[in-house]
């Protein structure tokens, strides 16, 4: 079965707008979730994987504010692992290595 | 906390323990970790698959840091207890709880707070689904 373009969900056209919305209904859903493979399977969690890597700046704006469980999301867009063996798992460390990876690719502002 | 997620958590039964971080969660702090998010393949304490998310990989794992199966959550002394969670319908294990010298419980719940409740099932029949499990260890060093 395919799907014409018309009926293909429309990207949104302001997806820092988009991602704030997705991203406070998955903190909300996932809040009391320690398992991320649960929570990276939540609809709102799918939904900003599936705006690309537009999404990507907007994702480490929020790490930097807010250390969470975005790795998941990263590494599905990028394809990139920019953690260190020794990192994985420290919450802080991983973001902080997510954020200098997205700098130093020009992705995320210095 | 108190609403459909935990059906059985009241406001006599439990009481916030902590101040809510995403650096740890209910797996770290069941085994005493308050440093790492534990999850397969990317914190673990034996090699493990990402999508290896089930109870029984929880098992596997607690089983490498010597935790065996135990048959239920009363005080033995010389051991410390875990309660492990599942839903059946769902592929994930869900939460950990640790047993404390008191007979109370910890839990941490997912990013937010800590919280001591009076038995393993105040936080099961909603999010968590049921325990599935009970595990024990020799206590050598005191947890936080």
């Amino acid at each position: 079965m395919s799907i014409s373009v018309a009926e293909r969900p429309k990207v949104p056209v302001d997806i820092g707008n988009a991602f704030i919305q997705l991203a406070t209904e998955w903190k909300s859903k996932s809040r009391y979730l320690s398992n991320t493979a649960q929570m990276a399977l939540m609809r709102p969690y799918q939904r900003i994987i599936g705006m690309g890597p537009a999404v990507v700046p907007f994702i480490l704006a929020e790490l930097e504010c807010e250390p969470n469980q975005w790795f998941w999301a990263l590494e599905a867009i990028t394809g990139e692992n920019p953690v260190p063996a020794e990192s994985a798992g420290n919450v802080r460390e991983m973001a902080r290595a997510w954020i200098e990876w997205g700098q130093s690719s020009g992705v995320y502002p210095q | 906390m108190i609403g459909p997620d935990f059906p059985r958590l009241t406001a006599t039964n439990h009481r916030i323990t902590s101040l809510a971080t995403t650096d740890y969660n209910c797996i770290a702090w069941a085994t005493g970790d308050t440093t790492f998010w534990w999850q397969p393949g990317v914190h673990w304490p034996i090699p493990a698959d990402a999508s290896a998310v089930g109870i029984d990989s929880l098992v596997n794992a607690l089983s490498a840091i010597e935790y065996e199966l135990c048959n239920d959550g009363s005080i033995e002394p010389g051991f410390e207890k875990v309660a492990l969670y599942g839903i059946s319908s769902q592929l994930f294990y869900t939460h950990a709880a640790r047993q404390l010298r008191n007979g109370k419980w910890t839990s941490k719940m997912g990013g937010a707070e800590d919280i001591e409740h009076d038995d393993p099932n105040d936080v099961s029949g909603g999010l968590y689904g049921n325990i599935v499990h009970f595990m024990r260890r020799v206590i050598k060093t005191e947890s936080p």
